[in-house]
């Protein structure tokens, strides 16, 4: 008898079940081998380390494009207060003379 | 009316980000050779655009103040040309994050990214001559602008000119309706923010030239409008 491996409970699957006349009915499972589980495990890691590098890079590039447009928006609302600073300054000296 | 325009747009742009956001993460799939990191695309892009675009504005704007004396024309040729700084920059560091991830390489000194870094390079001058420059130094400045939205259609056809890394411009056409559909939202923000922030600009520009004339009509009561004695 082949000895067949499952995926959780790779002993569970090793031999057929004693007596009890069931002799006749018993299939083995067919489960999958050790390699291709190690293969796909193996995949399965890479392709998640390539996805969360992926969603680093995408934080950085959306983080950066945003920060930039939030600091020349700051920028601009600063030297729109300065610019209301020297009309009340001129203002002022208008109202002086 | 015009005080309006940039709080309109603004507001266009506070609805539209949050769907380009959604429409980009959970509606497009992943596209299949580059994976995730492709996402960046739908910012990257966009701003290449309007990178471009606000460079082929500050080069037409400066032309016209060179020829008419327009101080429209002097305001929005600044502000478009402090707005392919801001975009321009974006674009030069987006670029390489998604370079790292899928090239493996940030920078590979392909024309496409030479060309982006020269006109990027050329707004800076741009702006520093119109800040810093002595008076009649415009001239200067406006000639930098023309040369800079020169530089435009060059950036545009250099992957079809010179072999690089990046793909060709019939990628874009090409491109299947549901990445269009994540695209469009994304473009529409990003325009109407950085339309936004150059109306914004403008206006600024013009009010602190109008704000100049007055001080010195203020010190000189003899002084004309445009600083001319009368």
């Amino acid at each position: 008898m082949s000895t067949m491996l499952m995926l959780g409970a790779p002993e569970a699957a090793a031999e057929a079940p004693a007596g009890d006349g069931g002799g006749d009915e018993y299939e083995a499972v067919e489960g999958i081998d050790r390699e291709t589980i190690e293969c796909q495990r193996s995949c399965e890691a890479v392709a998640a380390r390539k996805t969360a590098s992926d969603y680093e890079h995408i934080v950085w590039a959306y983080g950066v494009l945003w920060s930039l447009f939030a600091i020349y928006g700051l920028m601009l609302w600063r030297r729109g207060q300065r610019l209301q600073g020297d009309v009340a300054s001129l203002q002022a000296k208008l109202g002086r003379s | 009316m015009g005080r309006l325009i940039p709080v309109v747009l603004l507001a266009i742009a506070a609805v539209v980000f949050p769907l380009s956001v959604e429409t980009i993460f959970l509606d497009v799939g992943i596209e299949r050779q580059l994976g995730t990191v492709q996402k960046i695309f739908y910012f990257h892009v966009p701003l290449a655009w309007i990178m471009m675009l606000y460079g082929v504005v500050c080069g037409i704007a400066a032309a016209v103040q060179l020829r008419r004396q327009s101080r429209g024309a002097e305001a929005i040729a600044i502000a478009a040309g402090e707005m392919v700084i801001v975009a321009g920059l974006g674009v030069l560091i987006t670029g390489p994050i998604w370079g790292h991830a899928s090239w493996g390489k940030a920078w590979t000194w392909d024309a496409r990214q030479i060309s982006t870094g020269l006109l990027w390079l050329v707004f800076v001058a741009y702006v520093l001559v119109r800040r810093y420059g002595a008076a009649g130094s415009e001239r200067l400045a406006a000639a930098l602008a023309i040369f800079g939205a020169v530089d435009v259609p060059i950036i545009y056809y250099a992957v079809k000119i010179w072999k690089t890394t990046h793909p060709s411009n019939e990628v874009v056409v090409s491109l299947p309706p549901e990445m269009w559909a994540a695209l469009w939202p994304a473009l529409g923000a990003l325009l109407a923010t950085a339309t936004a922030l150059v109306a914004i600009r403008a206006r600024q520009e013009l009010c602190e030239m109008e704000l100049d004339d007055a001080w010195v009509r203020a010190e000189d009561p003899s002084v004309g409008t445009k600083g001319e004695t009368t």
